[in-house]
C-alpha cells in the first residue's frame, strides 16, 4: 500500500526533562533526497539515530517499509539496518582493520556474501570512491577525506536502501570536502535513498528534492530546496540560512 | 655454594614445570573469569552489575593466600578430587590451587578488560551495529581486539604479578618452586641458596612473560601503521 520507504510518525525522544524532538513527522519515497538542516542542538543527529535506532526508547512510529522499526525484535532490527547505510561525522572506521577488510567484514559475518563476493565487491565499491589503491592500507593512513569515502563504500557494501548521512564532511579540512560530496553526488544521481544531515548548503541545494528545517526539537520549515532557499517567509529559516551563508 | 644442585637440580625442574603450570591455568581462567565478569558489569541489569562489584571488591580486599585456603578446604569439603600425583603434586591441591589463582586473577583482569573497553569510542560500536551486526559480534569481533591491544602491557603486568604469586600455592602444599627451594633448604639447614635459585627462576619465568608480551604489542601495533607498498 505504502509507496514509502520510512515513514516518520508524530516522532518524541527526550533525554531525561530534555526534550530533543517534539512530534516528527515526515516521509521518505524511493529515490528520494531529503537533506535535514537546522542550527546546532537542534536534533538532527538524534533524529537520524531514531531511524535506525541507534537511539532508542523513543515515542511515535518509525515505518520502514511495512516495518514498525520501534517494535522490532532484535533480530529485526539487525535486518533492518542492514538495509538502513549510516554514514558518521567521524567516519568511525575500524583502526585494527585494513581498508579492506572494514568494507568485507559485515557482508562475511552475516553471511550475505562468500569472502570472494564480499572481496570483489569491495574494491568495486573502492574504484567508485576512487581509492582501490588503499585496499590494503590502514585508516591511519589515511586523510579525512580519504576515511569518509573508506565508510560511504563499507555501508554500500550491504546493499541499502536507505543511507543515512550524519553531518558527513564537518569534520574535514576543506579541501577534502568537493571529495566526498562528489561521491554522495554520484550516489544520489544513481537513484540511492538518502537521507542527509549537513551543513553545505550549496550541496543541498543542488541534489535536496526535500529539506527539512529543524529547530528546536520540531521541523519549523519543510519545502522543495527552491521554496526552503528562495520562497520561504519563515523568519527562523531565513535568519539560520542567512547566518549559514555568511560564515561560509 | 650451588653444589647442591648436581643432587637437588631435578627437584627445581619439577617445581618450575609445576609454577609454569598453575600459572598458566590460572592465566586461563582469570581471562576466561575477566571476559565473564567484564560483561556483568557492563550489563544494564543492576543485579549483574552489582554481582560484578561485589568479587572485584572481595577479591582486592582480601588477602590471596586466604583466598587459596579458602577455596582449598571449600572445594575438598564439597568435591572429592583424586589424588592422583603430578609432577610431585596431588591433583586434590593442584586444581583447586589453580582455580584459587584464576578466580584472583579474574578480577583484576575483568578491571584490565573493562579499562579497555572504556578506551574505545563508542562510534566504533555504533559503527558495528548500524552495519547491522548483533552487539556480540560489535563487542568481540570489533571493539574487544581493540581493547585488547590497548591494555596489553597492563594485562602483561597481571600475568607477571600472578606468577610471582603462585608462589602462595605453598601454603596448601602444591609443591611450586617456591615450595621445593624451602623443602632443601630444610634439609641443607640452609636457606639461601635454594631460595636465591628459586628467585632466579622466577625472574627467568617474569622475563619471558614480558618478553612474550612485548612481541605481542610489537605485532599488534605495527599493524595499524602498516603503509602499502
Ligand atoms: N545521549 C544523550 N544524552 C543526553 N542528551 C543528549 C544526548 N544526545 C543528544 N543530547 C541532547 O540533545 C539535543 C540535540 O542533540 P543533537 O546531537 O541531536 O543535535 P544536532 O542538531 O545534531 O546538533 P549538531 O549540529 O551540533 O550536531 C542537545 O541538546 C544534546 O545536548
Ligand atoms: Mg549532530
Amino acid at each position: 500500500m505504502t509507496k514509502h520507504i520510512i515513514e516518520v510518525q508524530h516522532l518524541k525522544k527526550h533525554f531525561g526533562k530534555n526534550e530533543v524532538l517534539k512530534d516528527i513527522s515526515f516521509t521518505v519515497k524511493p529515490s528520494e533526497k531529503v537533506v535535514i538542516i537546522g542550527p546546532s542542538g537542534s536534533g538532527k543527529s538524534t533524529l537520524l539515530r531514531c531511524l535506525n535506532r541507534l537511539e532508542d526508547d523513543y515515542d511515535g512510529r518509525v515505518i520502514f517499509y511495512d516495518q514498525n522499526i520501534c517494535q522490532a525484535k532484535t533480530t529485526d532490527l539487525r535486518l533492518i539496518r542492514q538495509r538502513m547505510g549510516m554514514v558518521f561525522q567521524q567516519f568511525n572506521l575500524f583502526p585494527n582493520k585494513t581498508v579492506l577488510e572494514n568494507i568485507t567484514f559485515a557482508p562475511i559475518k552475516l553471511k550475505v556474501m562468500t569472502a570472494d563476493q564480499a572481496t570483489q565487491k569491495a574494491h568495486e565499491l573502492l574504484k567508485q570512491v576512487g581509492l582501490d589503491d588503499k585496499a590494503a592500507a590502514y585508516p591511519q593512513s589515511l586523510s579525512g577525506g580519504q576515511q569518509q569515502r573508506v565508510a560511504i563504500a563499507r555501508s554500500l557494501a550491504m546493499n541499502p536502501k536507505v543511507l543515512l548521512f550524519d553531518e558527513p564532511t564537518s569534520a574535514l579540512d576543506p579541501e577534502m570536502v568537493g571529495d566526498v560530496l562528489g561521491v554522495m553526488q554520484r550516489l544520489a544521481t544513481n537513484g540511492m535513498t538518502m537521507i542527509i544531515v549537513t551543513h553545505e548548503m550549496m550541496f543541498a541545494k543542488k541534489v535536496a528534492d526535500k529539506v527539512l528545517f529543524m529547530d528546536k526539537g520540531v521541523v519549523a520549515d519543510e519545502g522543495t530546496a527552491d521554496y526552503i532557499f528562495n520562497q520561504t517567509s519563515n523568519p527562523r529559516t531565513k535568519e539560520f540560512l542567512s547566518k549559514v551563508m555568511l560564515s561560509s | 655454594m650451588f653444589a647442591f644442585l648436581h643432587h637437588y637440580y631435578p627437584v627445581f625442574v619439577q617445581g618450575t614445570a609445576q609454577t609454569i603450570l598453575i600459572s598458566f591455568i590460572g592465566i586461563l581462567i582469570g581471562i576466561g573469569l575477566g571476559l565473564c565478569f567484564v560483561s556483568l558489569r557492563r550489563s544494564k541489569y543492576r543485579l549483574f552489575q552489582y554481582i560484578a562489584r561485589l568479587y572485584i571488591a572481595i577479591v582486592r580486599g582480601t588477602p590471596s593466600m586466604i583466598q587459596v585456603m579458602l577455596i582449598y578446604y571449600g572445594l575438598s569439603k564439597m568435591i572429592d578430587i583424586p589424588q592422583i600425583q603430578f609432577l610431585g603434586s596431588g591433583l586434590d591441591r593442584l586444581i583447586p590451587g589453580s582455580i584459587a589463582l584464576g578466580i584472583n586473577s579474574g578480577a583484576y583482569t575483568a578491571e584490565i578488560f573493562r579499562s579497555g573497553l572504556i578506551s574505545i569510542p563508542r562510534g566504533q560500536t555504533e559503527a558495528g551495529l548500524s552495519l547491522g551486526l548483533s552487539n556480540r559480534t560489535t563487542l568481540y569481533g570489533i571493539v574487544m581486539p581493540q581493547a585488547v591491544r590497548n591494555v596489553l602491557p597492563a594485562l602483561g603486568n597481571e600475568f607477571i604479578t600472578l606468577i610471582k604469586e603462585s608462589s602462595v600455592l605453598f601454603y596448601i602444599g602444591v609443591q611450586e618452586v617456591t615450595a621445593q627451594a624451602l623443602g632443601v633448604g630444610g634439609t641443607l639447614y640452609n636457606f639461601i641458596p635454594p631460595l636465591l635459585v628459586a628467585a632466579v627462576i622466577y625472574f627467568v619465568l617474569t622475563q619471558l612473560m614480558s618478553l612474550l608480551v612485548s612481541l605481542m604489542e610489537k605485532r599488534l601495533g605495527n599493524a595499524y601503521l602498516k603503509v602499502p607498498e
